[in-house]
Formats: C-alpha cells, structure tokens, sequence
C-alpha cells in the first residue's frame, strides 16, 4: 500500500513478450470456453437479442473499468466511479429537461447542455480526487470513500430518488437506443474509448508516465516526472469516464436516475481491472485486457442467468474467481523470482 | 498508495520533543466532539436530553466494535471490506440456526449455544478465509475481502432468500439487547468488556505489540523473527469474530436475521476508524481511536437527524468529515 513497502521490482519486464503472454494467457482461454460451453448447453445463448444485450452491458462496465484500470496503474484506487456514473445520469436528464423548458425545439442545444453538464460532473469529481490526492496527500482509498459518499448525497439530493424525464426524442431513440450496422450504439462509444486509452497507454508521455508513477514514484520523481499532475489527470480521466458511461445509461433508459452505477458497478470494475491483470501495486497493466475481462464477467454473469442459477448466489462466483485470478498472478510472480 | 512519508518509528521519535503542540493535536478530536455536540444542542434542546444521551451511547457501542474489528486489521496496513457482508451472513445464520433449533424442540439453553455457535463459526470462517489469502496467498487485503464481500452477501441472501429470518427465541433478544449489568444496557457493557479486553491485548502482550511491528515495518518484522503470516491470520480472524460479536448484538436488537444488516457498514467502521485518527499505512491506532471515530460518527448523524438535515444531505457531509479528518491526520504528523 505504500511505497516505503515496494519492493525493487521489474516493473517494465525486460521481456515484455512473455510476460504479457502469462499475463493474459489465461484469460482468452477462459473466455473461449465460456463462450463454448455455453454455445454447446444452451442455445438461447448466441441468439442475436442475448449477444445483443451482452454486449451492451459489457459496453458499460468495460468505459468505467478502463478509467478505473488508468487510476489503479498508478498506484491509487477510484472508489467514486459508481457515484459518479449515478451524479452524471441525473444531472445529464435535469439539464436537458430545462434546457427544453427554456429552448423548446432546439435539440442540438438540449443534448448538447445535458451532455456537457454530466461530463463537467465527472471532471469536477475527478478534480476534487486529484487535487485531494496529490496536493493534499490523502490517500486515494480514503479520498474516493469521501467523494463517493458525497456524490451519492448530492445525485439523491437533486433527484429525491426519483428518474428524472423530459429527454427529446432524439437523444433516447435516435442514440440511446438506435443500432448501427446492426450494434448498439454503447459499443461503438465503448471502441472508441478504448482505442483511444490503448494509444493513450502506449504512445503518450501521460500514459508511459502514469506506468513510472505507479512503477516507482521516487525514481519517477528524480526523473522529472510532474507527479501531481499526472495523479490529477488519472483521477479526471476515471471520473470523466465513469459520467460517459452514465450518460450513455440514460440515453438507454430514458431517464436520469441516482440508482445507475452505485457500489456494484465500482466494485464490478476494480474487479474487472483486477481479473484483466492491472497490479494492485501499480505500474502494470493494459486497458485492452481490461477490457477483455470485462466482457468475460458480463458474459459470466449471462450465462449464470441462463443456466438458472439463484441470482443470489452468483456474487459468490465472482469473488470466488477474483480471488482465484491474484492468488494465481501472485503465485507466478514468486515462482519468477525464484528463477 | 499513501504517497512518500517517513517511516512511523521515525515520526513518533521527532514528536518526542514537541510534546504540547502534540497534546493539543491529540485533545482537538474530543474538543470537537463537545463542540459538535454543543452546536446541536442549541439548535435542539433534545439532544443533551438523558434519553438522547443513552441513545448515543447505545449505537455507539455498536458501530465502536466494528470500528475496533477494523481497527485491529488496519494496524497491520491491511483492511476488511468484508466487515458489512460478513454481519449480514452471521445475522442470518445465528437466527437460522436458532429457529432450527427451536423448531426441533430442544430446551432453550441448547438453543441460544446454536445460535452463538453458529454466529462465531462463521465469524472465525471469514476471518480464517481472508487471513489465509492475504497472509498465505499473497493476495493484497482488497481484493481478498473483496472477494470474501461478494461470497459472504451470496451466502447471506441465498441462506435466507433475501428475506428476514424468524423465530428469534424472545430470550435472545432479552439478553443481549434488553439486558442490563449494573443499569448499563447490556450493549455498552458488552462493548466496553471487550474494548477493554482489546486494549490491554493490544498494549500488553507479544501479539498485540507484534500487530504494531508489522503495521510499521512488515519487513523488519519478519527479520526479527515474528511469524508475520500466523500472526496476520490470527488478526483477520480477531477481526471478523469482533464483527461476529457486533452483528449478534444487532441481531438480538432486531430480533430477526437480517441479510441486508451490514449495508453499508464496512465504509462506516473504515470511516469511524479513520476519522478516530488509525492510520491507513499501519502501526498507528487503537482502542482509543476506534471508540471515538464511532463516538463521532455517531453524535454527527445523531445530530443532523434531530436537528431535521436532510439524509442526503448528510451523506454529503459525512463524505467531506471522512477526507478533513485524514487531513488533518496527516498535517498533525508533519508540525510533529
């Protein structure tokens, strides 16, 4: 948890080959069977509506993920992307709602106020993160576990509990709900975010920065690297990420609600980033897996629905296998150092 | 995660010699109790009120165990996310267990053993789980009691099917919720039994003043020869059999077993442990500090509900409390 506890640890392998490929070796091939498995066992499985629905949930949870993946590379957590993802909705509905009452017919400007309302949430909460993390050097656990309570307070506040209506047209069918070439919309948003994180990660200095950060921040700093800012630019990334996602919930739904996001989609997301490989001590890790295991909680949790198995036990699977993941990355990481 | 500090041994050396400035910084928590409590009370006359009073103390008694079950598990620069869902499964399975017992006849003695049988098993089960993953697997304290979150509320809300359980026996209740020692009602008598009993293992023996090592410096710990990973396991289990405790005691004072218990209680007792002034980065905390975060907590939300604020409002509130209290935290460690 801190860095004093870090050990001189490769964080950038020397062979990035192999290690990515024990990285993500498992994961794939979990995947294939899964999806293969459940092919053989139930055909309603790869029925168009249910592949359809699969993906769009994954579409969600795979955005808050990889903003999630992005803060925990270095060396912090987000537990306020479910308030968020709630905070966005509401305000994303509330503005375009009197945006309509004060411009009725103009729809470019209605969407346009309701979607800049909820991204400037996530922007403000992640700068509230950020600047709390790295200027005021409280830690990132407790930060968000502040933040998240207070924008939890702050979604139900303007809503009393209740969904906000009053979207036009446009907005919910024409986006929300709309396909294109046959996909939901969400996926096409959800591709594009994570091309962008990939090049992100990959060819910026934010990105090859974030992974010195959460590699070794003091040999990051003594190589010039403006810590502050780039903690800051994790967190406005996560929370910028987790309002898109919320307001592309909305435009689904049709409603702004506070109830969107909450603790399970938090949760859901460090454990996707988790299962995908991001290291819980920084520095490692790829949105692009990230997004892979995303799609494999979503279609696990799918394909538990199919097989009819009590909703209520399924939380159990899930803690069960993300367990099972670290305990495992952990184990080939001591049995590396033995080589 | 809590960025560059000095190694703790190092601060409480340095603190040594500015020791007025420290009392001053260590007195500012009660201060601002009595000034919070104070504040509400003009506002309200109710709440100095001998009735209200109890009432503090009584749900503070609750949320001071869970606190100190964080607590003891902080010490050693880990915590349970766990803590909210293993109350619920423990609620669940005392009533359970109770109701089958009384159900088959058995005299009442056997029935409330059933039932505290029942409970502290599966305390001692999720603490021995998260302990034998962290401590032996490796596994960072996240994800593990994030993994055993998810299976204790499976657990909890399959064994009941989400529903509450009945047949809590009336002796039960009367026991650990009606019950007095001395006129003290039986929950804060219970609580300050074990916060004593805590402190004095915490302050006084070999494995108490080991957790503190570990919390400090885990790898100095394990070169002066400590069995950090039995000693961690032993820790994780104190914990949950605390959280045990606590969710036993709610339990009596629903008088059902209840799936949905621990809601939210994991952030709270993280949160109340926090703002007492426990350390996230280990070695700093007890007893002490656990008993008056709750303390705190608990006369805010007190106040702001006879005072009328808005339960939205105080989510906002609590949030802002959480992060100003790590603050200051952390700016008393560096004027000491």
């Amino acid at each position: 948890m801190s860095t004093t506890l870090a050990a001189p640890r490769p964080h950038e392998p020397i062979s990035p080959g192999r290690s990515i490929a024990t990285r993500i070796g498992f994961l794939p091939i979990l995947l294939v069977a899964l999806v293969a498995g459940m092919s053989a066992i139930d055909p309603q499985f790869y029925g168009l509506i249910n592949l359809l629905n699969i993906l769009r949930n994954a579409s969600f949870l795979a955005i808050v993920a990889c903003g999630q993946a992005l803060v925990i590379i270095a060396g912090g957590f987000d537990l306020s992307v479910g308030a968020v993802v709630a905070l966005a909705s509401v305000v994303t509905a509330k503005a375009m709602a009197i945006t309509a009452g004060a411009f009725p017919g103009n729809t470019a400007l209605i969407i346009a106020s309701g979607v800049a309302a909820g991204l400037g949430c996530g922007l403000a909460v992640g700068l509230v993160n950020g600047f709390c993390v790295a200027k005021l050097k409280v830690s990132g656990f407790v930060v968000t576990l502040g933040t998240m309570s207070a924008t939890a307070g702050v979604g139900l506040m303007i809503t009393s509990g209740i969904p906000v209506y009053g979207m036009p047209e446009a907005f919910v069918k024409g986006f929300g709900r709309a396909q294109l070439l046959g996909l939901p919309t969400a996926v096409y948003v959800t591709l594009a975010v994570v091309l962008a994180m990939m090049f992100v990660q990959r060819r910026t200095l934010f990105g090859r920065y974030v992974y010195a950060i959460g590699g070794n921040v003091d040999a990051a700093m003594v190589s010039g690297v403006s810590i502050q800012r780039h903690i800051v630019g994790t967190y406005v990334v996560s929370s910028v990420l987790a309002a898109l996602t919320g307001i592309l919930l909305t435009a689904q739904v049709g409603s702004g609600q506070a109830s969107f996001g909450g603790d399970r989609m938090m949760l859901q997301s460090i454990a996707a980033a988790v299962i995908g490989g991001v290291s819980l001590r920084g520095g490692v890790g790829r949105v692009e897996i990230v997004t892979i295991s995303a799609l494999f909680l979503t279609i696990l949790g799918n394909a538990l629905n199919l097989l009819h198995i009590d909703s209520r036990l399924q939380p159990v699977f899930l803690g069960v296998i993300m367990v099972a993941a670290v305990a495992l990355d952990e184990a080939s990481r001591r049995r590396k150092h033995r080589v | 995660m809590s960025d560059i500090e000095l190694p703790a041994a190092a601060k409480d050396a340095s603190s040594m010699k500015l020791q007025p400035i420290r009392l001053l910084w260590q007195a500012m928590l009660p201060i601002a109790l009595l000034v919070l409590l104070l504040g509400f009370a003009v506002v309200d006359h109710g709440v100095l009120s001998p009735g209200n009073l109890l009432n503090i103390a009584q749900q503070t008694s609750y949320l001071a165990l869970f606190a100190m079950a964080q607590t003891v598990v902080i010490l050693t620069r880990g915590f349970d996310l766990a803590l909210g869902p293993t109350v619920s499964m423990v609620s669940v399975g005392t009533a359970l267990a109770m109701a089958g017992t009384a159900a088959t006849g058995h005299d009442t003695a056997t029935v409330l053993l059933a039932g505290l049988g029942a409970g502290f098993g599966l305390g001692i089960a999720c603490g021995l789980f998260n302990g034998i993953v962290i401590a032996l697997l490796g596994v960072s304290p996240f994800v593990a009691t994030l993994g055993s979150y998810n299976i204790a509320i499976g657990v909890a809300t399959t064994l009941s099917a989400g529903r509450p359980v009945q047949g809590v026996p009336n002796l039960f209740s009367r026991i650990f919720y009606g019950g007095s020692v001395f006129g003290v009602p039986a929950a804060i008598a219970i609580t300050v039994l074990v916060g004593i009993v805590l402190q004095l293992t915490l302050a006084r023996t070999v494995f108490g003043r080991s957790l503190y090592i570990i919390g400090t410096n885990p790898r100095a710990a394990g070169v002066a020869g400590l069995p950090v990973k039995r000693i961690l396991v032993a820790t994780y289990i104190l914990s949950s059999v605390l959280s045990a405790l606590g969710a036993i005691m709610m339990t009596a004072r629903t008088g059902s077993g209840e799936p949905n218990l621990g809601g939210s209680l994991s952030l709270q007792a993280i949160a109340g442990a926090v703002v007492g002034g426990t350390s996230l980065a280990g070695g700093r905390g007890g007893v002490g500090t656990a008993v008056l975060g709750a303390l705190f907590v608990t006369i805010l939300s007190n106040g702001m509900n006879l005072t009328r604020i808005d339960g939205y409002v105080q989510m906002v509130v609590l949030g802002a409390i959480v992060i100003t209290g790590v603050l200051l935290d952390r700016i008393r460690l560096e004027r000491s």
